[in-house]
C-alpha cells in the first residue's frame, strides 16, 4: 500500500513537509516516495495529504497506479479542450 | 469603453480626476501621513515616485502553494517570460541570502527585497522566515515584504511583525464567494482540498481577517486585484472601498495575463484580458476611494532591477557563487547612494510644487485631454532612445495638470524573438502598444519609426531629451493646445498593420 509520484511532478515541495510518515523525498530530478514508509494516511488523515495539494494532473498514482488527480480535476479545464487548444498552438 | 460601474459613480467618472491624485502638485502620496510615507519613499512598488530611482529584486524561496488560481499555471517556466509566477531557478534560503546581497552590493539603489513565490511564501513558512531572518540581520538595511494570497495570513502576522517587514501585499480579487469560485478552483485547507464556493469563502475570510490583523499591527498593506472581464471587472471597486475602509493604504488592480501557451484556464479556455481603457476606467473608478497604484509591471516571482527591467541573468546561481561581498563597505557606499537619491528626489518634488504654483496662476487652458507616451529609463526624465523603450510610461495631460496613467510593454510580457510571435514586426507591435496615446516623448528616434507614429497618428517628438517627464509633458501639451490640435474632437487613429 504506497502511492507514488510520477515524472510530471514540478518539484514545488508542497507535498514533503505535509507527509505524516516522512515518506516523501526530494531525489534527484524530482520527489519520491518511499514505498516502505508510506501509509496512504491512513490513521492520520481522512485523505492522503500528498495527492490533496498536488497541483498537478496526474502527478501522483494510487496503488493501483491510477491517477488521483485526473485531468482537468485540478485545473477545471476539460482535457478535450486543453487538446484542441494545444494543438491549435501546435499548427502555429 | 465603459464599465456601467463608472456610471454608477458620476463623481469618479468623466475625466477621472480625483481629488488626491491629480494635478503636478500632489504625488501619488500626496495625502498619507508623514510616518507612511517615510515607510515607501524609497520603495519602488509603493511610491510611483521612488519608481524612478529605485529598484527591488524577488528571491525565488517559496515554491510551494495552498491554492489554485484559474490565471496560473504551476508547471510553468520560461526563460522569456516576465509575469508573476515564473522563474528560473528556486533557490534555498541560503543562496537567497547571498543572491540578495550580491544584488545590493552591485545594484546600489536596491532597497526592498520581497518574497512573492513562484508559490504562496507563506504556504512556505520555514523557506520564507529563514530568509527574513537572516537578512533582517546581516543586510539590516534593505526593507523586506512579502506577497501572499492571504490563506495562510493570520497565521503568520505574528511571525511577519517579528522580522522588521513592514509591506505586505495581498492578492484579493472578490469579497464575493460566487465569484471566487470562478476565480479560484480549490484551497488546500485543515489538510483537505476544498473546491467551488466553499474553498473561496473560507480564502476570503482569511484574506479579510489578515488585513485587519496587519493594520492593527501597523504593517501597511498594498492589495493586489487581478481585472478579470464578466468575472470581476463590475465588483473590484466594491473591493476597492471595502479594503481602503479596512485600512490598505494602496490598491494595485493589474490586467489579467491570459494567454493559450500559458497553459491557464483563462487562457486555455479564451478568457479575454481586459483592454488599456477598461483597466484605466476601472483605475479611475476606483480611485475616488482608494490610492491606486498604476505603475505595477507585474513582474516574475524572481525579477531584479527597476521596476520594467529585469537584470536576474547577471546574478544566476553559477555567478553569485563567484562573488566576493564585503556586506559593511557595500552598506555604506549604498547608504551615500541612498541620500544622494533621497536629496534628488526632494529637490524635483520641490520643483514640482512651484511649477504647479505657476501652472495655477496661468490662464486655465479649457482644452480636452491628452495620453502622451513617455520613453525614459529611470530618474524620472526623458532619456531612452524610442527604439531601446522596452516599455513607455503613459500620461495624461489636462488643464488640470499631469498625470501618470500606466506603463505599457513594448514586446507585450515575452522577449522572446521574432519566429515566436506572429510575424507582426517589432515596430507594429510597439505602435500598436501605443493605441490612445497622441504624441510620444524620447530622447531620440530614427526616421523609419518617426514615419510610421505619424502615419499612425502619433507624433514622435524628441525636443525634450533629459527634462523632467511632467515639465515635458505639459510643454508637448501647451504647444498642441496652442497649435489648435485641441479645439477639435481626438482624430480618428488609423490602423498600423
Amino acid at each position: 500500500m504506497a502511492l507514488k509520484i510520477i515524472d510530471t511532478c514540478v518539484n514545488c515541495y508542497a507535498c514533503e513537509p505535509l507527509c505524516p510518515s516522512k515518506a516523501i523525498y526530494k531525489a534527484e530530478a524530482y520527489f519520491l516516495i518511499n514505498p516502505k514508509k508510506c501509509t496512504e494516511c491512513v490513521g492520520d488523515y481522512d485523505v492522503p495529504q500528498c495527492a490533496s495539494i498536488c497541483p498537478i494532473e496526474g502527478a501522483i498514482l494510487d496503488a493501483e497506479g491510477i491517477a488521483i488527480n485526473p485531468p482537468g480535476s485540478l485545473t477545471g479545464i476539460p482535457p478535450e479542450r486543453m487538446a484542441e487548444a494545444m494543438a491549435e498552438l501546435q499548427a502555429h | 469603453m465603459e464599465l456601467p460601474v463608472l456610471n454608477e459613480k458620476p463623481a469618479a467618472s468623466s475625466g477621472g480626476c480625483s481629488s488626491h491624485s491629480c494635478g503636478t502638485t500632489d504625488d501619488q502620496l500626496g495625502h498619507l501621513s508623514d510616518e507612511i510615507r517615510a515607510k515607501v519613499e524609497n520603495h519602488p512598488c509603493y511610491s510611483e515616485d521612488a519608481h524612478h530611482y529605485f529598484a527591488r529584486m524577488h528571491v525565488a524561496v517559496a515554491p510551494a502553494c495552498n491554492i489554485q488560481c484559474h490565471y496560473c499555471n504551476r508547471k510553468y517556466d520560461c526563460a522569456n517570460e516576465s509575469r508573476p509566477g515564473v522563474v528560473s531557478e528556486l533557490l534555498t534560503p541560503d543562496q537567497a541570502v547571498k543572491k540578495t546581497m550580491a544584488v545590493a552590493a552591485t545594484i546600489p539603489q536596491m532597497t526592498v527585497l520581497g518574497i512573492a513565490g513562484p508559490g504562496d511564501p507563506l504556504a512556505n513558512p520555514e523557506r520564507t522566515f529563514e530568509t527574513f531572518r537572516r537578512l533582517s540581520d546581516e543586510a539590516p538595511d534593505i526593507k523586506l515584504c512579502v506577497s501572499t494570497n492571504g490563506l495562510a495570513l493570520p497565521d503568520s502576522v505574528e511571525e511577519l511583525s517579528k522580522h522588521n517587514i513592514d509591506h505586505v501585499t495581498i492578492t484579493i480579487n472578490t469579497v464575493d464567494p460566487e465569484i471566487g469560485a470562478q476565480i479560484y478552483p480549490w484551497i488546500f485547507w485543515e489538510n483537505k482540498r476544498i473546491h467551488g464556493v466553499e474553498g473561496a469563502r473560507i480564502l476570503i475570510e482569511q484574506q479579510q481577517k489578515g488585513l485587519e490583523m496587519l493594520v492593527a499591527k501597523g504593517i501597511l498593506v498594498k492589495v493586489n486585484s487581478v481585472m478579470i472581464p464578466g468575472v470581476n471587472d463590475k465588483h473590484l471597486a466594491e473591493v476597492s472601498k471595502i479594503v481602503k475602509a479596512k485600512g490598505a493604504f494602496l490598491h494595485n488592480v493589474m490586467p489579467l495575463i491570459a494567454e493559450a501557451e500559458h497553459g491557464t484556464f483563462y487562457g486555455v479556455m479564451g478568457q479575454r484580458s481586459p483592454t488599456q481603457d477598461e483597466l484605466m476606467d476601472l483605475q479611475d473608478a476606483c480611485s475616488g476611494d482608494m490610492n491606486m497604484m498604476r505603475h505595477c509591471r507585474q513582474c516574475r516571482a524572481d525579477a531584479v532591477g527597476l521596476l520594467g527591467e529585469d537584470r536576474g541573468d547577471e546574478f544566476t546561481l553559477d555567478k553569485i557563487e563567484d562573488m566576493e561581498i564585503d556586506y559593511q563597505a557595500a552598506m555604506e557606499k549604498r547608504k551615500v547612494i541612498h541620500e544622494a537619491i533621497a536629496e534628488e528626489m526632494h529637490s524635483k518634488r520641490t520643483a514640482k510644487v512651484e511649477a504647479a504654483a505657476k501652472h495655477a496662476d496661468a490662464k486655465k487652458l479649457n482644452t480636452r485631454p491628452v495620453l502622451m507616451a513617455v520613453a525614459t529609463s529611470g530618474q524620472g526624465v526623458i532619456n531612452q532612445h524610442f527604439g531601446h523603450a522596452k516599455e513607455f510610461l503613459i500620461y495624461e495631460a489636462s488643464p488640470d495638470g499631469v498625470r501618470f496613467m500606466s506603463h505599457r510593454k513594448t514586446d507585450l510580457y515575452c522577449s522572446g524573438d521574432d519566429t515566436c510571435g506572429d510575424g507582426e514586426s517589432v515596430l507594429q507591435r510597439t505602435i500598436r502598444a501605443l493605441e490612445g496615446c497622441e504624441a510620444v516623448l524620447c530622447s531620440k528616434i530614427g526616421y523609419e519609426p518617426w514615419d510610421m507614429l505619424e502615419q499612425a497618428g502619433i507624433q514622435p517628438n524628441g525636443e525634450h531629451a533629459m527634462e523632467p517627464i511632467e515639465d515635458a509633458v505639459m510643454a508637448v501639451y501647451k504647444e498642441m493646445a496652442e497649435a489648435g490640435k485641441l479645439d477639435e474632437a481626438k482624430p480618428e487613429q488609423r490602423a498600423t498593420a
